[in-house]
């Protein structure tokens, strides 16, 4: 088997490749916010037991957790567009959904990463030890304080490890937003085997294109790990 | 009632009457009428023929192929796993190697991989067996859960004590044998948990299959919705998320069940 990676000298195919780089790493980013401000939010309304909204946080949770995530960004994408968001573009008279491929992608990696994110974070403020909690209430905290400076700050720092493989899958799910047309690396490189028939080429670059994201994911929130570490507390890594 | 009950019926009642109000919200008073055009397209998405005739499309087709992909993962990532705990370096290191590059890789990527690198048909003796579309969504989807499984055998084998090891080779056992009689035996409960996690995964993940061409069930909500044209596009969503709900969720809920009774929940 011969393989030809010529085409990954022509300056055109590396701009595109470049863009759709950049598309995914943002999209990546943005997705990462989403995720950690609905894990952090959903963690505190289970965790508190608030009445109602409890109750259909842990439908969201069962929801998104037992559905595929491309359905889920086929269906956002597809009901958002339904429900009339659109604007007339004055030059072209065209109707532009408000919420593009892009952001669609992004909601959806939120929301299913998202949904992954409250239960791991909610196991790591059950590791919080008891103490620590029955220390801070005695000293005064309320309910709330407790939570928002000593299980959070702990928990989180807990639940590290399992957050990392979070990050990881959600930037390997990322590629899906290629299936509704986002120019990501994915759709981008599809694009290319269409033009030069070097499908296997392609597709073994994408590849080690999104090992080494991964990988450098895992390394970057080794760091951060390693950066917050409360010196003298936790697992010796 | 336990608490994975009460999450269960929660879950079977909440999750559909979710779906049920959003579909109220999209469509509000057109919601009639969409119901009866995507009704009799039912049959058709769960089975991939309008009137139940055959069962090679649609929903079924996930299954199916869910199905073969974890039957091959099982055999295959049973293999990797072995060489992940050999002894020896030359097996052990290229073992870990293949691992950590497929368990790394987004499952999309491999599927579009093996859609280009398999061939259409293949000769084995003289037959010519053609690779349709459904072989090879579960060949790629089979390689990334071998990654998986591998990883999860492996760690099923080392949460038995050495003392096992220890024990059974000085009755004389060799190190395959002990791996076959002696730790995979004590191993296998606690490694079924994970491995339903993973055919759950693998299940979600089949909706990915739609890439390969293959006819799942994604492939005839698309052609349902071109059909029908867009209107209906988010009540077929609709319907299909509800079908890979009630498939997945009663297998998650039963994992936790397990992992409570093994009581290797996951930290």
């Amino acid at each position: 088997m011969n393989l030809d990676f010529s085409w990954l000298a022509d300056p055109y195919y590396q701009y595109w490749l470049l863009r759709g780089l950049g598309t995914t790493i943002l999209m990546s980013v943005l997705g990462l916010v989403l995720m950690m401000v609905i894990g952090i939010a959903g963690a505190l309304i289970i965790h508190l037991r608030v009445p109602v909204l409890a109750t259909w946080t842990t439908l969201f949770v069962e929801m998104f957790r037992n559905t595929p995530p491309l359905v889920q960004l086929f269906f956002l994408y597809f009901m958002l567009s339904e429900m009339g968001l659109t604007l007339t573009d004055p030059a072209t008279g065209q109707r532009i959904p408000i919420f593009s491929g892009f952001t669609c992608a992004v909601l959806s990696l939120g929301l299913y990463n998202g949904a992954l994110a409250i239960e791991i974070i909610r196991s790591g403020l059950l590791a919080v030890p008891s103490q620590t909690v029955e220390g801070a209430r005695s000293l005064g905290y309320s309910r709330v304080q407790t939570f928002r400076y000593i299980e959070l700050p702990i928990g989180l720092r807990l639940s590290m490890p399992a957050m990392t493989n979070n990050v990881v899958s959600l930037i390997k799910t990322s590629n899906q937003a290629a299936l509704v047309a986002v120019a990501d690396i994915m759709y981008t490189a599809t694009q290319i085997m269409l033009e030069n028939f070097r499908n296997l080429e392609v597709m073994i670059f994408v590849w080690v294109v999104y090992v080494a994201l991964s990988s450098l994911a895992v390394v970057a929130m080794r760091y951060i790990d390693r950066l917050i570490r409360i010196p003298g507390y936790g697992a010796v890594a | 009632m336990s608490m994975q009950m009460r999450t269960f019926i929660l879950g079977m009642i909440g999750v559909p009457a979710l779906l049920a109000l959003v579909f109220l919200t999209v469509y509000g008073e057109q919601a009639g009428a969409i119901i009866a055009r995507i009704l009799p397209r039912v049959p058709m998405l769960l089975t991939g023929s309008a009137d139940f005739s055959s069962l090679e499309g649609g929903f079924v087709a996930n299954i199916l192929i869910s199905l073969w992909s974890m039957a091959i993962a099982i055999v295959t990532g049973a293999m990797l796993g072995t060489g992940l705990i050999a002894r020896s370096a030359f097996v052990r290191l290229p073992s870990s190697l293949v691992m950590n590059l497929l368990r790394n890789s987004p499952w999309l990527v491999v599927l579009f991989a093996m859609l280009y690198l398999l061939p259409f048909e293949i000769e084995i003796f003289g037959f010519t067996v053609s690779l349709s579309p459904a072989v090879k969504a579960v060949i790629g989807l089979a390689l990334p859960v071998t990654a998986n499984i591998a990883e999860i055998f492996r760690g099923g084998v080392q949460a038995i004590p050495s003392g096992q090891w220890e024990s059974a080779s000085s009755l004389g056992y060799r190190r395959l044998q002990i791996l076959r009689h002696v730790v995979i035996p004590q191993a296998l409960p606690l490694m079924v948990p994970n491995l339903m996690t993973m055919y759950s995964m693998l299940f979600i993940g089949t909706s990915l299959v739609v890439v390969t061409g293959a006819n799942d069930v994604l492939s005839v909500a698309r052609t349902i919705i071109a059909v029908d044209g867009d209107a209906v596009a988010t009540a077929i969503y609709i319907f299909v998320l509800l079908l890979f709900f009630l498939f997945c969720f009663p297998i998650a809920i039963l994992t936790r069940r397990l992992e409570h009774r093994v009581g290797t929940s996951h930290p």
